[in-house]
């Protein structure tokens, strides 16, 4: 089996935002991995491997469309045990949510992948909508916001364990197909392969970079291509109108007694 | 708590590193020519990762459920075991060995930064992969290939921990007058009989692996007295089993007491009473009598880290009352108490007040983690360096920073950890707040692994004076070298001026000292050993704040976001506060050394 990871690397979230002619100014941002991605590529990590043992089920391909200079998130992900990399070269200006699904299509279809998995939303801009189109442009099935994951490798299928509002989704996919995750399918029995026993727990959270996984990254493969080399054409359907901060806060008040509470919800901020 | 702490701020430690400290220089000589930036960024992210979301948040835990005796064994906090694994996967252990023993030869500037920032998110878990990586290192560097195999490769592979067992009760700051005994065995040449007492062993005891290596001072029967009869010895919690060497049987180490602690209670510190039925084995590591030499490599690599560990707690003590500053709200500004102007309360962080208390911690802070790249850097050299003029003359900086490093960070770094709890007024007398913690935490450094006093005397009783003052004169050519370098810079002449007052004031000082105590008026030398460490610390962190100076300076010229500027901008003012403050303190502490003031020693025995 083929796992491909999608992963992306955006301006580091906790550091404040700053803008300049209209737009986010990320001149001076300190790049980080899309912490969504480290759950995707550690799921496929759980899918592929035998815990304890070097044996492999499955071969674990990140890809990330970024500028070719800039993947220390590439070789993170290579660190923390995915077997080879695809990059696909190209600036921010020359991508939109169409131009990223369409080159992340064509990569699983070149690869010939059986399971996509990404990221539920990228932390940036929070889109979520990249598995959908990935999915929809590859005519396979998806299952969305993954929370657990039990593949059966015999049936060829994936149970998925979605948390919607009233409970817990199973969504049994065929595959090949495209998988987005979310948060908690990195709790320690969130995965599992079928070949690593059911009780297996993992620690939480995906797994670092460790030294070792470090030095073996920079040996490991990475594949780099340009957008035009498959077939994708750069931005062009979405524009960016303008980005501005919310407006601040106004700061809060202190009632007097529950009635003024009332009257204040009631009259002022009309939410009752 | 405020918010979410970065422990360490990962802006700083890049700062250091390739702006001040032009650490990638390192990967032109071919020990690192392997490495580059982007290794050091995934460790190092990777280690404070690790920080952050592990070991922080068993922080309080882990002093409030401390390890137990029971039984004669420790029983540690239930997640340390895993914790342990997590640092073994992220390869802290062997990070700065070499690849024939599993490492990955980094360098030690980046090393002591991924510590830094392990130590302050939990610095008593960090004391077990710590330990064991230093008695590694002695096996592997003096060990015979027969001990290597016996217990190297499980120690650095995570499978088994390492002690270093130097202290007894009678024989702590004086090591000479350790009594630990080691008795031929009839047909072994290289194993004795242990038998002794050892007290406050760190990391004694646990059960999350298999055994325990205490790496152990003792002196063979009819050795000399002294530390010239030490010998080190390798000595298991459990023995391989002879002729069955992959089982294990129990080699009479037994753990006499836990040492009740006001910190690092993650790491259980325990008497250990070797040989109680007189079947305790110890394998001689090198040749015998060399012991305290041997274990001089440990200790100076723990002194760093305890220098490192000492500079994280404070570090994360100052980011925790930074935030608390900025959201607390007390008082009005001292110009605007009344009339029109008057408004509401402001944050903490408006009056003059707190702010001398957060500059002075980012003083103390940041010159002491540049303080431990610099010396990370020396040790780097002094190993690795092709020209061994160059590395002889690292090794001879190095080792005068040493005592530097360790007890400034130590003892300032306790002031610092103090003023982070006093901006928390009453509430940093609570244990609801963390201030409390790191203090009790921070007050070891200045114990363990040398009190103050021992390092006073060992930078002005020895490491100064040697060769007729060499090491000092190299010195100030380096410092001098850096002056001249931030001179060119308008702002920093001022701050230039005082650096070279204060380094001429020094090398007159010691002059006088050394003179006075080869004239034989040793006590006249050495009565005021710590105002001269504390006057040496007060100039070597002024230079660094002069280089962090310089630096910035260079930043500031080119066009740089208004955030960016303010980073700059505030280094600056950090090194003037320090210049200004602190090092204009060694008038006052010269004279007392100079003038061998002597109230203390002038106090009739039965007066006090
Ligand atoms: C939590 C903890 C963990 C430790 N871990 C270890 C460990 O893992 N392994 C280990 O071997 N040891 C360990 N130690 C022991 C530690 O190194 C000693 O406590 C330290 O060296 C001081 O020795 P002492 O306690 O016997 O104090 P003493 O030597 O009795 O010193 C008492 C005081 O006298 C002063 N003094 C002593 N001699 C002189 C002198 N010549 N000149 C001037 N002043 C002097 C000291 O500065 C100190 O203020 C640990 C200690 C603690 C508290």
């Amino acid at each position: 089996m083929k796992i491909l990871v999608t992963v992306k690397r955006i301006p580091d979230p906790d550091e404040s935002l700053k803008f300049a002619g209209g737009g986010l100014d990320t001149s001076s941002s300190k790049w980080v991995p899309n912490a969504f991605d480290e759950y995707a590529v550690e799921t496929a990590l759980r899918l592929a491997e035998v815990a304890g043992k070097r044996d492999r089920l499955a071969e674990v391909i990140v890809m990330s469309i970024c500028p070719a200079k800039q993947r220390q998130h590439v070789t993170q992900f290579l660190a923390m045990g995915a077997d080879r990399g695809v990059v696909v070269d190209a600036d921010d200006s020359e991508l939109d949510t169409i131009a990223v699904s369409k080159a992340i299509a064509a990569v699983a279809k070149s690869e010939g992948v059986d399971l996509t998995i990404v990221g539920k939303l990228s932390q940036d801009n929070e889109g979520n909508q990249v598995a959908q189109r990935v999915a929809g442009l590859l005519n396979v099935p998806q299952a969305g916001f993954a929370a657990t994951v039990k593949w059966d490798k015999n049936a060829g299928t994936l149970d998925v364990g979605r948390e919607v509002d009233d409970g817990v989704e199973h969504k049994l996919v065929p595959l090949p197909a495209v998988v987005s995750v979310d948060l908690r399918v990195v709790l320690p029995t969130s995965i599992k392969n079928g070949v690593t026993a059911d009780s297996h727990k993992y620690q939480e959270g995906p797994r670092l970079a460790s030294l070792r996984g470090i030095t073996m990254a920079k040996r490991k493969k990475v594949k780099v291509l340009k957008l035009s080399d498959i077939g994708v054409s750069s931005a062009g359907s979405e524009q960016v109108v303008a980005v501005a901060p919310p407006p601040a806060r106004p700061s809060g008040q202190i009632v007097g007694s529950v009635e003024e509470l009332h009257e204040k919800l009631a009259k002022e901020a009309k939410v009752l | 708590m405020t918010g979410s702490n970065p422990l360490v701020r990962d802006r700083d430690v890049d700062f250091l590193l390739y702006e001040v400290h032009n650490v990638l220089d390192l990967c032109k000589l071919p020990a690192f020519a392997e490495h580059g930036r982007e290794t050091f960024d995934l460790f190092l992210r990777s280690a404070a990762k690790l920080a952050r979301d592990s070991l922080f948040p068993l922080f309080r835990e882990m002093d409030e459920q401390p390890a137990r005796l029971v039984d004669g064994r420790v029983h540690e906090h239930p997640k340390m075991g895993e914790l342990y694994a997590r640092m073994v996967e992220l390869g802290i252990v062997t990070a700065g060995r070499p690849e024939e023993v599993g490492g990955a030869q980094l360098p030690s500037c980046i090393t002591s930064m991924a510590y830094l920032y392990l130590m302050a998110g939990n610095g008593g878990a960090v004391g077990y992969p710590l330990l064991t990586a230093g008695a590694g290192h002695l096996i592997e560097s003096f060990g015979s290939d027969a001990l290597r195999e016996l217990f190297l490769e499980r120690m650095y592979g995570g499978s088994w921990s390492g002690t270093m067992a130097l202290t007894e009760p009678q024989a702590g700051s004086s090591l000479g007058d350790i009594t630990t005994s080691a008795s031929p065995i009839e047909g072994r040449e290289d194993v004795y009989r242990i038998k002794g007492n050892k007290i406050f062993i760190s990391g004694g005891d646990h059960q999350f692996l298999d055994n325990i290596v205490h790496l152990t001072l003792a002196r063979r029967v009819g050795d000399p007295a002294g530390v010239k009869g030490i010998s080190l010895f390798a000595v298991p919690r459990m023995r391989p089993v002879a002729g069955a060497p992959e089982q294990l049987e129990f080699n009479d180490v037994h753990t006499s007491q836990l040492v009740h602690k006001i910190g690092w209670k993650g790491l259980a510190s325990l008497g250990l009473s070797y040989g109680e039925n007189e079947d305790c084995r110890g394998w001689l590591v090198g040749k015998p009598c060399q012991g305290l030499r041997y274990m001089f490599q440990m200790m100076n690599e723990a002194r760093l880290l305890v220098g490192a560990n000492a500079t994280a707690t404070a570090s994360a003590a100052y980011h925790e009352s930074l935030a608390y500053a900025r959201v607390r709200t007390q008082g009005r500004r001292l110009d605007r108490r009344t009339g029109a102007d008057s408004s509401g309360p402001v944050a903490l962080i408006e009056h003059p007040d707190v702010r001398r208390m957060l500059l002075r911690q980012k003083a103390i802070v940041e010159g002491s983690m540049s303080l431990i790249v610099a010396s990370a850097r020396y040790a780097d050299l002094a190993e690795h360096h092709e020209d061994p003029a160059r590395r002889e003359q690292a090794r001879l900086l190095l080792d005068m920073l040493t005592p530097v490093t360790k007890s400034f960070a130590a003892e300032r770094g306790f002031e610092s950890t103090s003023l982070a709890l006093q901006i928390h007024g009453g509430y940093g007398y609570s244990s609801e707040y963390l201030p409390e913690l790191w203090m009790r935490e921070q007050r070891l450094n200045s114990i363990h692994e040398g009190t103050t006093a021992i390092h006073s005397l060992d930078l002005l009783g020895r490491k100064v004076v040697a060769k007729g003052g060499q090491a000092l004169m190299t010195l100030a050519g380096v410092i001098g070298a850096d002056i001249q370098a931030a001179h060119q810079h308008g702002e920093l002449v001022e701050l230039c001026e005082a650096v070279t007052h204060e380094l001429e004031r020094t090398g007159k000082l010691t002059q006088v000292l050394g003179a006075r105590g080869l004239g034989g008026d040793v006590i006249g030398m050495l009565a005021h050993s710590v105002d001269y460490l504390t006057l040496f610390s007060n100039l070597v962190v002024a230079w660094q704040w002069l280089r962090i100076a310089g630096a910035s300076c260079k930043a500031l010229q080119g066009p740089l976001a208004d955030e960016r500027r303010a980073y700059y901008q505030a280094k600056v003012e950090a090194a003037r506060y320090w210049i200004r403050t602190e090092l204009a303190d060694n008038a006052r502490l010269a004279k007392l050394c100079e003038s061998a003031e002597d109230s203390y020693l002038k106090v009739p025995d039965a007066g006090w």
